[in-house]
């Protein structure tokens, strides 16, 4: 049976979805790994103390609030290098 | 519909073209935030919010990496051009 048009987007859809709950899974996994060795160095004791249960999520908020900072700085720098590119196509394409 | 002239193998291969690019751009952009987060955030959590030289600090990461990224790119181009004009004038 021919696939429908809609099965199709519905597959690119599928598979955008997975690619982005991967991306989640995988930064999840990463940042538990780096706030768990930058606050927890004391094992004296099994319990978290209330200070590196403060620390781990002062550090994953942190790190977020840094993401989006990245995040806009870098779509600015992509939009001027866009215009550049632009600006370039049409000053060779005139030429 | 914009350019009818393209054939299908083409267009097949613009297409993993633009996937590795975009590939290509979402690691670089994972790679300039580990980078970034090491040298710009002091592994002491006191508090969530992200301080003034901190953001100082990434905004400038920032700008620094691109620029680097883009510097090292284009040595690397003309450095590979080198050496295909200078595999050419051998084999010649």
């Amino acid at each position: 049976m021919a696939k429908s048009p809609e099965s199709i987007a519905l597959e690119q859809l599928d598979k955008d979805q997975m690619k982005t709950f991967s991306d989640f899974l995988m930064s999840y996994n990463k940042l538990s790994e780096m706030c768990f060795t930058d606050c927890v160095r004391d094992f004296s004791s099994r319990v978290v103390k209330e200070s590196e249960d403060k620390c781990s999520l002062n550090c994953m908020e942190k790190y977020l609030k840094m993401n989006q900072r990245v995040s806009q700085r870098f779509q600015e720098f992509q939009v001027i290098a866009n215009e550049n590119a632009l600006a370039m196509a049409q000053k060779t394409g005139k030429l | 519909m914009a350019m009818p002239q393209i054939s299908n193998a083409d267009q097949a291969k613009l297409q993993l073209m633009q996937e590795m690019e975009i590939e290509m751009m979402s690691d670089l952009y994972n790679r300039m935030t580990n980078a970034c987060h090491k040298k710009c955030i002091p592994p002491r959590y006191f508090e969530a919010e992200l301080g003034k030289g901190e953001m100082v600090c990434i905004d400038r990461c920032v700008a620094k990496y691109l620029d680097i990224h883009e510097k090292i790119g284009k040595k690397l181009t003309a450095m590979s051009m080198q050496d295909e004009e200078l595999m050419k004038k051998m084999s010649s």
